[in-house]
């Protein structure tokens, strides 16, 4: 059965996501989206999920508006907290001292990108 | 002195292209926009403001992430100004600008400004009604819903700000503005009108750490719950992010719908507010999702029931 769960964990192909942009990617069954962005030419997946509020919120304003307005961090769009785009750490807003919830990818060899949840 | 409600929320934003987009989706009207910015307003002229975070005209920035740069109300008369400049000069710098507004500062440095309403009256009939037992509220013939039904928001309806110290914040705009609490959500605030408005809040106060403070969301009155829904299926389907909603508060009585926002707060089409008159005794209930909402729902893609299953053997 790996072979139907790694489907389930399929998010999108690598060069869907250009460098220094992010997108978010639903999975079957979960609640959350997974945020997938590039920065330094690699790759970082990250829960939506605004740790503001307990079970973590949605936190682009619309599909894919992830980033805050100079592009330099991942934003909560609920309240504008900012998060460092590599670790995840709140840098500015209601969430400091909080960090998103990383989610490990697994890039194949055809450049098909897997959540690893 | 007859403060009417928030006329104008003025933002300082970082994404001006994609605020201008999020307010256009909204349903609110630009007026006067370019690419610095500028005002978008509901049907009545009440609206927002936004320019660039970096914009020299804007009031100053607050201390934390939040985007809000002034409140600016609307009052009914030039004395309504001129009492509001008397009580707050007391021991705080009041400046009267050429318009003869006045700007100021509250207890917690909210930028404020003060004006003769810009608001316009409106005339449109409110959502209309039938049900057993009552007048019929739609003529014979007269459909309720169709697809392409104007569903636009009317008028700002309320601000909701994060406080550090909910005393003072309430203390400033009762005491010295003369607001009056409706009702208190214990573990969060308290709900407030001011004098010359009768809705049941135009500013609610929620208590959070000072690197917080800031405007959590702004609200906009909607022609009824079928126009709140209905304008928030279309934002919905124009890709922006529901964050709670639809439901109905039981506080105030509105239908709800929130969203997130580039302006770093929640944009809410609220619909059917109770209204009070000063014979009204506040009530007061903890904090919490019971007390919060009578019901809750959440969006979800369109489908319909039909006859037979997909798999049914044809005759």
């Amino acid at each position: 059965m790996s072979g139907t769960l790694v489907a389930q964990g399929y998010l999108c192909r690598a060069e869907e996501v250009a460098e220094g942009a992010a997108r978010g990617f639903a999975l079957t069954g979960r609640r959350h989206k997974v945020i997938v962005l590039r920065k330094g030419g690699r790759l970082y997946g990250w829960l939506d999920a605004c740790p503001h509020y307990d079970g973590g919120t949605p936190m682009a304003w619309k599909s894919d508006a992830y980033l805050n307005g100079a592009g330099t961090h991942l934003a909560c769009h609920s309240h504008g907290a900012h998060f460092d785009m590599t670790t995840g750490v709140c840098t500015l807003g209601p969430c400091l001292g909080q960090a998103l919830t990383r989610v490990e990818l697994h890039v194949t060899t055809a450049g098909e990108v897997f959540a690893a949840i | 002195m007859n403060i009417i409600g928030p006329d104008y929320l003025v933002f300082g934003v970082d994404d001006l292209p994609g605020s201008i987009e999020y307010l256009t989706k909204f349903g609110l009207k630009p007026v006067g926009v370019d690419a610095s910015g500028g005002l978008f307003e509901a049907l009545d002229g009440t609206g927002v403001i936004i320019r660039a975070k970096s914009d020299p005209a804007l009031p100053a920035p607050l201390k934390t992430a939040n985007m809000l740069r002034q409140q600016v109300y609307g009052v009914q008369a030039d004395s309504d100004l001129d009492a509001i400049e008397v009580e707050l000069s007391k021991d705080r710098r009041v400046v009267r600008l050429a318009d003869g507004s006045l700007e100021t500062a509250d207890d917690h440095g909210f930028s404020l400004k003060f004006q003769i309403t810009r608001r316009r009256a409106l005339s449109m009939p409110a959502e209309k009604i039938n049900a057993p037992g009552a007048p019929a509220q739609r003529a014979p013939n007269e459909i309720g819903v169709w697809e392409e039904m104007p569903a636009a928001p009317r008028s700002l309806s309320h601000v909701v700000l994060f406080v550090p110290d909910i005393a003072k914040a309430a203390d400033f705009y009762c005491q010295r503005l003369g607001f009056v609490v409706t009702d208190t959500l214990i573990g969060a605030g308290p709900f407030l009108r001011p004098k010359a408005n009768d809705d049941h809040h135009t500013l609610f106060f929620i208590r959070t750490p000072d690197y917080m403070q800031g405007c959590e969301h702004l609200a906009f009155h909607m022609g009824g719950p079928t126009e709140l829904m209905v304008a928030g299926t279309r934002l919905v389907k124009s890709g922006v992010q529901s964050f709670w909603g639809p439901g109905r508060h039981k506080f105030g009585s509105n239908w709800f719908w929130y969203f997130n926002s580039p302006l770093g707060c929640h944009f809410e089409y609220d619909a059917d507010m109770d209204k009070h008159d000063d014979s009204w005794t506040p009530r007061e209930a903890p904090m919490g999702p019971e007390a919060s909402q009578i019901v809750l729902f959440e969006m979800r893609e369109k489908w319909a029931p039909g006859g037979p299953p997909p798999g049914a053997k044809r005759e």
